[in-house]
């Protein structure tokens, strides 16, 4: 006869190394580089065709948005340098020039393809500038 | 008014350092005066923060644009209830609302339990610890009394999208929630440090644990009602670092809130308890920081803020102090019972906290993920919603089993006579489910999986309704008035069932996305667009000013399979201050059975318009599950007749020599 604190153990070490598993699969099949525009830039060879997440404030005066078809082009900035970002979906509310974005997708080197778009949710809004 | 607002916050931070040092002093010097001093401290605490908090208030009723706070979160077009609600939009002010709620809540507590002459010294200088952080986070950081120099003539204006009824009521009580578990940490604190270690800290407490987990729930269904009428994507959940900070607690919280009914029945879990209350604490404290300062997202930002330091100074001593203390004290904190058997109703809740716990640590892995991998590895890497999904479906679906198991099974040991008779039905009914599922629709296994532990929560939890409603009748009672009287009789096991109740459908409702489905359409005028059952007609756009913004509105006829059955507005508006954010607001239509709801992604200069359409299928019992979340909690947390004669009884027989 096992004793119940075997039992329990047991139980546990599975749940555990279920949920591990579960983890790192999970992680595995989402995990993302997380860059600003200037690492994606300086080092865009190395992490061409992989998935990306980068994050970056949408330039003022760089926003192209064909309302009708959905195409967003923008440029996405660190302050100094540029990344010019293509986007086609419904574009969230926050976005608007200035504000800070994230977008996943791909790099080939000249343009970023993301195919998700984040821009910062409302409760951090601190000071509007202008 | 300004000056006596900052005169008063100043105040309140000197006077909360003396609630920290008198009653401590108080102990180690044995002059009970001290102590006494520190209870008139926390109502001092509470008098000053109530002059600051009215002084904003009014500043900002009283269109006081010379207040640097008042002129960057509300304007002169604003209305009452959003100018009250700017309260809480910023941070400084958020930051006077924590240290008000906590204020309140400690002169409460010091109030109600006067008589608890060695827990309270400690638990007044654990609570006023706690305000002398914020209140000098509102002295030295970020106060919002700051004058501008130039005051303009009208203000920025709150954020069009923090105007929503959902916003209104989502950050107070988010932070009610968060503040209230100060309440049972620094009881367990005041627990170790007067080595007081029976369950008396819990009990003196439950309630608050109770409000303050109801609030922390109420907050985040806020939180997802909001997002999802008014961010206009379609969905009400993205694993956002925000969104994710305020469920790791509720996790840790509705851990706590089982296993210390293992400790009130049975004494075991006593280590345990007090590490998920100084976790829960650490995490209402972290969900505080992160809504404030946005590290996780946009992790640069991290350096720049001058309060993310200071919050991890003060997390990193609040858990070395608590654990600390509780490394101290395990030797007099073995427990005097064990398990008896594994299929037994303790090991049930063991493994609900396990699994909880569990959840809390993948959520706080996935958040801090790329921290993390800076940390290890050198590369920032982020994982996205699929590691959650992954992790958190199979989770959710053995908490929702176990949810349906407990009901079934025996305190101590179960046997298999009672597991027989209890199985059954419940049993048949998932079955059943799974069956029609398969047969009639989409196939979808963690879908189907999810309705069918659904119905069979539902019936086991229904079945110890009537079982415990037969007994009485069996004594001459109706049905109906024994089923009654069996509630009133015991408001926390009947409540909580009714708790289950609720999340079932809030589970019902999520496993209902897996059905969901969505198409996009460009239409020019008389175009249709379908989906499913319904038929979309685009029959114009038009657009009118408000008093606050310029609204543009399509317009949609539906038909349900050729009938009409109304007319849908998705719109997109531009409200004055903010014209380069363009306000989506999406058109819903919603039945018992789904939901259909429409974005207006874009309108062409010509008249044409993009739309999203999206069937949200049993988004109602979502709804509705949180509404029975709130009255079983209710139910829960109302005194039970004779529950005060009992206390005493029971406080009269420990006192006994």
């Amino acid at each position: 006869m096992i004793g119940v604190r075997k039992k329990i153990f047991i139980a546990v070490v599975v749940m555990v190394a279920v949920g591990g598993y579960l983890a790192y699969s999970g992680a595995r099949s989402s995990m993302a580089y997380y860059l600003t525009v200037g690492e994606l830039l300086d080092g865009s060879a190395a992490v061409q065709d992989s998935d990306l997440r980068v994050s970056g404030k949408v330039a003022v005066g760089s926003v192209r948005w064909d309302q009708v078809s959905g195409l967003l082009q923008f440029d996405a900035t660190d302050g100094s340098r540029a990344l010019r970002v293509v986007y086609r979906g419904v574009v969230p509310d926050t976005f608007k020039p200035g504000a800070d974005v994230v977008v996943e997708g791909r790099f080939d080197g000249t343009t970023f393809t993301a195919v998700r778009l984040f821009a910062k949710c409302p409760s951090k809004f601190e000071v509007k500038d202008g | 008014m300004g000056e006596i607002g900052s005169l008063a916050i100043t105040f309140a931070f000197v006077v909360s350092i003396y609630g920290l040092l008198a009653p401590l002093l108080g102990i180690a010097l044995r002059r009970q005066d001290l102590v006494a001093s520190a209870r008139g401290a926390v109502f001092a605490s509470l008098f000053l923060l109530s002059v600051a908090s009215v002084a904003l208030l009014s500043a900002l009723l009283g269109r006081d644009f010379g207040n640097s706070y008042v002129a960057s979160y509300s304007s002169a077009g604003l209305g009452f209830w959003y100018t009250v609600s700017a309260f809480w939009a910023g941070q400084a002010g958020s930051l006077l609302f924590w240290a008000l709620l906590l204020a309140a809540f400690g002169s409460a507590v010091v109030w109600q339990h006067s008589g608890r002459r060695e827990l309270l010294p400690y638990v007044i200088a654990t609570l006023m610890g706690t305000l002398a952080f914020f209140t000098m986070l509102l002295v030295f950081i970020s106060g919002p009394f700051e004058r501008l120099a130039f005051p303009p003539a009208d203000g920025a204006g709150l954020n069009p999208l923090l105007q929503n009824p959902g916003m209104f009521f989502h950050p107070p009580t988010q932070y009610i929630g968060y503040v209230a578990f100060t309440i049972p940490f620094a009881f367990a604190i005041a627990a170790m440090a007067s080595r007081k270690l029976d369950d008396e800290w819990l009990r003196a407490t439950r309630r608050w644990t109770l409000a303050a987990w109801l609030f922390l729930s109420l907050g985040v269904l806020f939180g997802m009602q909001w997002a999802y009428v008014e961010l206009g994507w379609g969905g009400y959940w993205a694993w956002d670092p925000v969104e994710n900070a305020s469920l790791m607690p509720w996790l840790t919280a509705t851990a706590f809130l089982h296993s210390a009914m293992i400790q009130e029945k049975r004494d075991m879990l006593k280590v345990w308890n007090l590490v998920l209350i100084i976790l829960t604490f650490l995490l209402s404290i972290f969900g505080t920081f992160l809504t404030r300062s946005g590290v996780l997202s946009s992790v640069h930002s991290f350096a720049l803020s001058s309060m993310g330091p200071l919050f991890f100074a003060f997390m990193g001593i609040i858990a070395v102090l608590s654990l600390g203390l509780l490394i101290v004290r395990l030797p007099s904190l073995r427990s005097t019972a064990e398990l008896d058997s594994i299929v037994s109703r303790e090991s049930s809740f063991l493994f609900n906290n396990l699994i909880l716990v569990g959840a809390a640590f993948s959520v706080f892995l996935g958040t801090t993920f790329p921290l993390l991998s800076e940390a290890f590895r050198g590369v920032k890497i982020s994982v996205g919603p699929p590691f959650f999904n992954q992790v958190n479906v199979p989770i959710g679906l053995s908490l929702l089993l176990l949810m349906g198991l407990c009901p079934l099974l025996a305190w101590r040991k179960a046997s298999s006579a009672n597991l027989k008779r209890n199985f059954l039905l419940p049993a048949a009914a998932a079955v059943l489910t799974a069956a029609a599922l398969v047969l009639f629709g989409p196939k979808q296994p963690i879908a189907i999986a999810a309705f069918a532990l659904s119905a069979f929560v539902t019936v086991a939890i229904g079945g110890d309704f009537h079982r415990g409603a037969m007994v009485r009748r069996s004594h001459g009672e109706a049905y109906p008035v024994a089923l009654a009287r069996m509630v009133a009789r015991n408001h926390r096991r009947y409540g909580g069932y009714v708790v289950h109740i609720g999340i079932i459908l809030l589970f019902a409702g999520m496993a209902g996305a897996a059905f969901s489905t969505q198409r996009e359409a460009v239409l020019r005028r008389g175009e249709t667009v379908s989906i499913n059952q319904y038929t979309l007609r685009y029959e114009g756009a038009s657009t009118y000013p408000t008093s606050t913004s310029l609204v543009t509105a399509a317009t949609l006829s539906v038909f349900n399979s050729n009938k009409p059955i109304g007319v849908m507005n998705p719109q997109r508006n531009i409200h004055r201050g903010h014209e380069d954010q363009p306000m989506t607001e999406v058109a819903i239509r919603s039945t018992i059975w789904e939901d259909l709801y429409v974005i207006l992604a874009g309108l062409g200069e010509d008249g044409t318009a993009n739309f999203r359409v999206i069937i949200n299928p049993l988004m109602m019992w979502m709804w509705a599950g949180g509404i029975l979340l709130v009255a079983g909690t209710m139910i829960a947390f109302w005194p039970e007749r004779g529950e005060s004669l009992r206390n005493r009884a029971r406080y009269l027989v420990e006192g006994a020599p």
